[in-house]
């Protein structure tokens, strides 16, 4: 493998235009040589802008990297470029499996289906899904993602546990920060306590002054206001809570206990991106919240 | 904000309800004003006030329904700037008890106090002791019942 | 706000996608129900109350944080969820939802009841 990567290089070398950088970039990518990968799909990124194979190739990458936000968006943006694009197909049916939501998960696997219906990871996924269990087809970088036929919410669970065991393992904490190295960790991420005292993350408002101690003393006591509507009303667990302004989108998780996580972006951001972040954000929080115990 | 009872059943039903429909003052009492429990009252000559008004308020009303030859009504609300005055009554092994809550609508809602009286009614209902209806205060014991009561309500 | 007959047919627009168990309209102030429309089971008052105290807590923590009016919010639980409207005149337009309800068109039908009811 490293003869090819010898070979492979020394033809992008010779040839800085060709497509050769696909290969170059999945062969790293697989070799778990990230960073160079990284380097390779932004420079074919780069000669290629409008190829929808350059930004799946980016977008596998940084999902091995777990920025699943800005995977999210290559892919989102192959399927721009190639709205029948298999590879994006299944990358964000990999990435909707991850936030939980099984329907769009399963519905990206059937459009891949369609257009590539001997390709063998979507058939596993489906088949394996159709049998009940939890279909997770390839590796979690590959965006081989796979769902299982029936999304009820354990299904669901059991699909997101499978699709984390097999994604790569979360980077060790950089610093005692919790959302040190997150986007958005000093302007549109905020973690509470049950009494609405912060533990971490900052909030800026549009003009961008600082909202932190306002939104943090407003939010105090939410956790156990959603918690009580949800067993008053026989819906069990809360899980979230999504909310849409008219200048911005926000997303509020409870990542653990009485904790409370807030993500707040502007409207451009989707609400499906948007759940994805809180989920990076909520696992960053679980860490730090376990080691500070 | 304390929370005290005369009798001590109707003090964990109370705390319950306080916690949940976000009251600022509370006041259990009979239908004739003899308090049994309060919450958030500083002083007694507050307590004396809002019973003694409380409880005319249902003996109006009671008399309003009985000449319309209807049941009782069950509870009644009135809606401030600032605040909202609920009136409810629940009848329990002690008889019947009226409640008398004070919300501030900033943080409370009529929905929310009613939501949490049905819960309260069926709490004290069950807590209540069923040996029967309480004694009639006496004119001759009233004021030293009504003082052992104010002592007790303020932690005297 | 619209005269109350207006209500039936704005509920509807909600109740008949799938996997919505029930609508109201709530006052958003008193957290009372205003009209409804719901399965068998689902206790009115409690989603009323409950609903327009949350969605209380929310506005004041989402005006703060700068992004401007609620338009839309959702309550996701592992069996289910409320999806509410707020309208301007203080009206809640609320859905009671199984958990694998299509909640882009819940927001839309909520979206247009809100319209409806004014």
């Amino acid at each position: 493998m490293a003869d090819e990567v010898k070979t492979l290089s020394s033809q992008l070398a010779q040839d800085p235009d060709s497509l050769v950088f696909l290969r170059l970039g999945e062969l790293l990518r697989l070799k778990r040589q990230l960073d160079a990968a990284h380097r390779v799909a932004l420079t074919g990124l780069a000669r290629h802008p409008h190829l929808a194979d350059a930004h799946d190739l980016y977008a596998r990458i940084l999902a091995d990297k777990r920025d699943y936000e800005r995977a999210f968006d290559e892919w989102d943006m192959a399927l721009r470029i190639a709205p029948n694009h298999v590879g994006a197909l299944k990358g964000l049916a990999f990435l909707y499996f991850k936030v939980g939501d099984v329907g769009q998960a399963l519905a990206h696997l059937e459009a891949a289906q369609l257009h590539a219906p001997d390709d063998p990871g979507v058939i596993q996924a489906l088949a394996l899904a159709q049998g009940g269990g939890v279909g997770v087809g390839g590796a979690a970088g590959a965006g081989a993602g796979g769902g299982p036929a029936n999304p009820s919410p354990s299904i669901a669970r059991a699909a997101a546990a499978a699709a984390e065991e097999l994604a790569p393992a979360a980077p060790p904490l950089e610093e005692a920060r919790v959302f040190a190295g997150l986007e958005g960790a000093q302007e549109g991420l905020l973690l509470l306590d049950a009494k609405g005292q912060v533990l971490g993350g900052a909030l800026k408002d549009p003009q961008g002054r600082d909202v932190t101690d306002a939104v943090a003393a407003y939010l105090a006591g939410v956790s156990h206001e959603a918690a009580r509507t949800a067993k008053l009303l026989g819906l069990g667990q809360w899980t979230g809570v999504a909310a849409e302004g008219k200048l911005g989108h926000v997303h509020l998780t409870p990542p653990a206990g009485d904790a409370l996580l807030l993500v707040v972006r502007e409207r451009s951001v989707p609400m499906g991106r948007l759940a994805i972040i809180a989920q990076r954000a909520a696992a960053a929080a679980r860490r730090w919240l376990e080691l500070d115990r | 904000m304390t929370t005290r009872a005369v009798e001590a059943w109707t003090l964990e039903p109370l705390v319950k309800f306080v916690k949940e429909a976000g009251a600022r003052l509370v006041l259990v009492m009979t239908s004739a004003g003899q308090v049994m429990a309060q919450h958030g009252f500083s002083r007694a000559v507050d307590v004396m006030s809002a019973a003694a008004l409380g409880a005319a308020i249902i003996a109006s009303t009671d008399e309003i329904a009985r000449q319309l030859s209807q049941p009782p009504f069950a509870a009644l609300n009135h809606q401030g700037e600032r605040h909202g005055i609920f009136l409810g009554s629940v009848i329990t092994g002690r008889g019947k008890l009226v409640v008398l809550a004070v919300y501030d609508l900033e943080t409370s809602s009529l929905g929310l106090v009613q939501l949490f009286f049905e819960q309260l009614t069926g709490d004290l209902q069950a807590a209540s002791p069923k040996e029967g209806v309480s004694k009639q205060v006496l004119a001759a014991d009233f004021e030293r019942e009504l003082s052992d009561s104010l002592n007790t309500l303020f932690g005297r | 706000m619209t005269a109350p007959a207006a209500y039936g047919p704005a509920l509807d627009l909600v109740t008949r996608v799938r996997g919505v168990r029930g609508a109201m309209l709530v006052s958003g102030e008193d957290g009372i129900v205003v009209a409804e429309q719901l399965m068998e089971g689902i206790k009115g008052g409690a989603v009323a109350a409950l609903a327009a105290s949350l969605a209380a807590r929310l506005r004041r923590a989402i005006d703060a944080a700068g992004v401007g009016p609620t338009l839309f919010w959702h309550l996701q639980c592992d069996k289910g969820g409320l999806l509410v409207v707020p309208t301007p005149s203080g009206v809640l337009i609320v859905a009671v939802a199984e958990p694998d309800v299509n909640v882009g068109l819940v927001r839309l039908e909520l979206l247009r009841a809100a319209e409806a009811v004014g």
